[in-house]
């Protein structure tokens, strides 16, 4: 084995937390997915595969609701438009309502009539419906070249800039000295200049103004970098601002539901003993469907925000790692825990931010099954999770 | 109130219930009694919903219930109290009680959350505390007070003895007198026998599947084949 | 059963090993190596199903363990066959049995947290792992390091995300379907003997079988170490087969495919998991072979009569108390309707413009009928067409006098 000193690898904590306020942003999609995988998984007791599929047919619905809204390619090529938050808001209830029924719709035709069988039939039942909306999708969907939403029917574009350190007067005086000396200096050169034959054969004055103008040029320069090292500034895109806000909204939503509504305890009851849960005259089918409702309805949030301020191109694939990262925040927070899994997924977003940030984008996929791994063998309950092993 | 005509129950492959018949008149406290593994708590899942029996018929206030749904079945006024309590130890003593009254929406529930707990002072001390927390004999009462937080008209109860001392048994059976004083119907299924038969007012004893006696409670505390199998001789 | 007969069963499987061979000799290329594929899919199912369905351990990242095999003695071929001076086949073995190697090590990394995870959990954990592989390979060449200050090795170059290409071809078809009926022997004979019995006990339930003094430890990573060493094996073969391999020939849905192979086969059924995996190889292939597109209107009618034909069978499950032959004659009845409406929606539907002109190409419809098929299975008989039975000379007996045997054992 080599050892041998190598020097640290690149790391620049100037653009840090700029990584880290996009990570929050992705952070916030995968809390709204990975809630949907852990409210499924605390009343089924099932890793519901097929979630990630929702959360791709909610992405392609935003899309159409947006070509829908006059903001299609051919559209927008005839005539130019002007989005308003309304369209947003359009976009996010329609992939909400879409997802929330393709959700129930799973449930009852592939779920519902499996639910006497062991656990692993119908998590084999999940991971066909979970291809099935893949690869038939693909057949039906757009996917080739992959469409994406037009950023144009986002209204907030652009970003917040957030000055975090000032350079000094002293350097911004200089700079402004130095600035008017390379003027005086350059106006001083282009004048020779005409005096000259050629701009190639200076006369001996012609080269020291010449020398005097690059050398204050060199000095302007150098200021300036300076500055711009001195000087941090911090932006915050306005897009993931909203998503980071809606996503508070909703979550706020979904904790006040389940902590104080009559269905948010027949939930919980359900998640706790489904017999019991009967017994108090609680119908398990429809909190099985409430639930799915939610869930689905969470990731429908997520996939519109996702496509619509991200904007990555869609495909039926369009899931699958993402929903994957979302099941392991779910499990690193502990499964079944609701607060559990938003902290799973910020923690999940930061450590990938990080994995990125301190050697590139190569093992950013691979930090999420690191991760899960560990928190399994080492606390199989989870950061939140009871630490109870589990008994099937 | 309820007539159970020959029902038969199946686990699989396994014939759980044969033939079991029984009925139960209003007000009455009916005890079943038998051992471990005769199938009692069968027989009172099937009564809630939660089996469901392959042939016979279960009628309840003149309905047949025998292919109603569990939750329907609560709505009808049939409550159980299950084996083990299984109160929801993640939620605190007021959420269980208030799961409790989960199919009433009338404006009655605050006052008869009032009423479980005169009726079981030490609930109302641990009100906010989580359930989990609580000993066994405060989770069999908070159970009972779950169930009866819903009005039954027929209140199962499930070993409502099941690990306690015995002076909480005692208590317990107590209680469950009351309740009946005060028009509930009480189906109870134990394996105290001598406990169950004592407040009994009709009993029935189930034996691998199948009712093998049935009498008053007092006559049954006399039979010499009950006391040799069920109250130690 | 004495030395003969089994002296016999192994001259029988060798023969028909160079059976194969030579019949293939007789097509052209790509027929043999979808002969050659079919072989290396035999021998992945039927090792899969020693985990999942012999042992109960469910593991969707076995795609990861044909990855090792194949990548690392693909490595090796590069680097050390030109000095080695060996002859092909002999070189081909040793490089299975490295692969075979590497694969188990690997198993045995995955089977240990099986200790502590059961059920959904061990599935996650194989699926992260599977992608875990995926992702070094795409990486590779890259530093070992400690947080980039101690460089311990530098990972070799596999190619990254781009093939690991002029492998060394070595073809030998019977070696590759003598794999296969190694691994079915492995695991026949593992069934028949008490260790076998072990295995069974822990995928019932291991809580009993650690009370009747199983070692479920032992038992769960023997298992793991042995399917994978199968599929590492088959890995090497695929290697020096195709000379060129890519990340993406082993990607997710290569685990999903093996999986649907032994599920659809019967869990824990060998003969199961060898014939679905020959089902499930050929059908694609059908499928590319005919070059006509399917029309949306027949797509539309064979969906719908395939949701008839289970919306049937599931009524008469549930439903129909009769004798078991009625209801075999149930299923078959339904199974016949829906044929027979499918048939006829397929010319009504084919009739309007819209669905006649929608044509999918059968290539595609290769995993949606794989995903499609996986559901209805779960759907009507979750236990897999085979379910646990086996195929062997007293049962071919039985079902061919009509069970003369079974009626008098009855009486």
């Amino acid at each position: 084995m080599v050892h041998q000193l190598l020097p640290i690898a690149a790391v620049d904590f100037n653009t840090l937390p700029q990584q880290l306020v996009l990570g929050i942003g992705i952070g916030a999609v995968y809390a709204l997915v990975a809630l949907g995988y852990t409210m499924v998984y605390g009343v089924l007791k099932l890793i519901n595969f097929a979630h990630a599929e929702v959360f791709m047919l909610g992405a392609y619905t935003a899309l159409f609701t947006a070509w829908y809204l006059g903001f299609s390619p051919q559209s927008l090529q005839a005539l130019e438009r002007e989005s308003s938050w309304l369209n947003l808001l359009i976009m996010l209830l329609a992939s909400m309502v879409i997802c929330a029924i393709i959700g129930v719709i799973i449930e009852r035709f592939a779920y519902r009539p499996m639910r006497s069988q062991p656990r692993i039939a119908i998590l084999i039942t999940a991971i066909g419906v979970s291809l099935l909306l893949q690869y038939g999708g693909a057949l039906f969907l757009p996917v080739s070249p992959p469409p994406s939403i037009d950023e144009r029917v986002n209204p907030y574009r652009g970003a917040y800039t957030i000055t975090l350190s000032r350079p000094s007067d002293r350097l911004l005086g200089q700079k402004e000295e130095l600035e008017r000396q390379y003027q005086e200096s350059n106006v001083a050169f282009e004048k020779q200049l005409e005096k000259e034959k050629s701009r190639f054969d200076l006369s001996p004055q012609g080269i020291a103004l010449r020398n005097a103008k690059q050398e204050a040029e060199r000095a302007l320069r150098k200021v300036t970098d300076e500055i711009a090292a001195s000087g941090r500034e911090l932006k915050l895109p306005r897009g993931q601002m909203i998503m980071l806000g809606a996503t508070l909204i909703l979550m706020l939503i979904l904790r006040h539901l389940v902590l104080y509504t009559r269905t948010g305890r027949a939930m919980r009851a359900a998640s706790h003993d489904f017999d019991t849960a009967s017994l108090m005259g609680i119908s398990v089918d429809k909190i099985v469907t409430v639930t799915f409702i939610i869930g689905s309805a969470l990731a429908g949030a997520g996939a519109m925000m996702q496509a619509t301020f991200i904007g990555t191109p869609l495909t039926t694939f369009y899931g699958v790692s993402l929903g994957v990262k979302a099941f392991v925040a779910a499990v690193l927070g502990g499964i079944g825990n609701i607060p559990g899994a938003v902290l799973g997924a910020m923690v999940l977003a930061i450590a990938e931010t990080l994995v990125v940030w301190a050697d590139g984008s190569k093992w950013k996929d691979a930090i999420a099954f690191v991760i899960l791994i560990a928190v399994l063998l080492f606390k199989p309950g989870g950061l939140l999770g009871s630490s109870k092993v589990e008994k099937v | 109130m309820l007539r159970v005509e020959s029902i038969n129950v199946y686990y699989g492959a396994i014939h759980a219930l044969m033939d079991v018949s029984l009925e139960v008149g209003q007000g009455e406290i009916v005890s079943i009694i038998g051992s471990n593994g005769a199938g009692k708590s069968t027989l009172l899942r099937t009564l809630s919903g939660l089996k469901r029996a392959r042939t016979g018929s279960i009628q309840f206030m003149d309905q047949d219930i025998s292919e109603t749904q569990a939750c329907d079945i609560v709505s009808m006024g049939i409550v159980q109290s299950p084996e083990g309590r299984r109160i929801f130890t993640n939620m605190s003593v007021s959420e269980n009680l208030q799961l409790g009254a989960y199919i009433r929406r009338d404006a009655g529930v605050g006052k008869d959350m009032e009423e479980v707990m005169q009726r079981f002072p030490r609930l109302k001390e641990r009100i906010k505390q989580n359930a989990g927390t609580l000993s066994g004999g405060e989770q069999q009462m908070l159970a009972i007070g779950r169930a009866l937080m819903c009005r039954p008209k027929l209140l199962l109860l499930d070993e409502p003895s099941l690990g306690l001392a015995p002076n909480l048994v005692t208590e317990i059976f107590k209680i469950i007198l009351d309740i009946n004083a005060e028009g509930v119907t009480v189906l109870v299924v134990e394996q105290n026998a001598n406990r169950a038969l004592d407040i009994a007012h009709r009993a029935y004893v189930l034996e691998t599947g199948r009712i093998v006696l049935s009498d008053t409670g007092k006559a049954l505390l006399t039979n010499p084949k009950v006391k040799e199998a069920y109250l130690g001789g | 059963m004495n030395w003969g007969v089994r002296a016999v069963s192994i001259v029988a499987a060798v023969g028909f090993c160079f059976l194969i061979q030579t019949v293939s000799l007789g097509f052209g290329a790509d027929i043999q190596r979808l002969i050659a594929l079919a072989g290396l899919y035999v021998t992945l199912a039927v090792s899969l199903n020693l985990i999942n369905g012999i042992t109960g351990q469910f593991s969707i990242g076995h795609a990861a363990f044909y990855m090792i095999g194949a990548y690392t003695t693909g490595y090796l071929s590069i680097q050390f066959l030109k000095n080695s001076g060996m002859p092909g086949p002999v070189w081909l073995l040793l490089m299975m049995l490295a692969g075979a190697i590497m694969a188990s090590l690997a198993g045995l990394v995955v089977g240990l947290p099986s200790l502590r995870l059961k059920g959904d959990y061990l599935a996650i954990v194989t699926l992260g792992f599977g992608e875990i592989v995926r992702i070094i390979v795409v990486n590779s060449p890259f530093d070992v390091s400690f947080f980039g200050v101690f460089k311990f090795f530098t990972f070799p170059n596999l190619g990254g995300a781009y093939a690991l290409d002029k492998i060394p071809a070595i073809r030998e078809l019977w070696l590759i379907w003598l794999l296969a009926v190694v691994c079915i022997a492995v695991c026949r004979n593992l069934l028949k003997t008490a260790h076998g019995l072990a295995f069974l006990s822990v995928r019932e339930d291991e809580v009993a079988s650690l009370a009747m003094g199983v070692n479920v430890t032992r038992i769960k990573v023997t298992a793991f170490m042995i399917g994978s060493a199968f599929a590492g094996a088959a890995g090497a073969l695929l290697a020096h087969y195709e000379t060129s391999i890519l990340p993406s020939t082993f990607a997710m849905d290569v685990s999903f495919i093996i999986l649907t192979m032994v599920v659809l086969g019967g869990t824990g059924s060998i003969t199961g998991s060898a014939l679905a995996a020959i089902t499930l190889f050929a059908l694609p292939e059908v499928l590319r072979r005919n070059k006509e597109p399917v029309t949306g209107g027949t797509f539309l009618a064979i969906v719908i009569g395939v949701i008839a034909a289970v919306v049937l069978i599931r009524w008469f499950q549930n439903e129909y108390h009769g004798s078991k032959n009625k209801k075999t004659a149930g299923y078959f009845a339904s199974v016949a309707a829906s044929a027979i409406v499918a048939f006829g929606l397929t010319f009504a539907l084919n009739a309007i413009p819209a669905l006649h002109d929608k044509a999918f190409e059968g290539s595609k419809l290769r995993m949606v009928i794989f995903a499609g098929s996986l559901i209805i299975v779960m759907l009507i008989r979750p236990e897999g067409v085979f379910a646990h039975h086996e195929f062997s000379w007293t049962w071919l007996k039985k079902v061919l006098r009509i069970k003369p045997k079974s009626e008098a054992l009855a009486t």
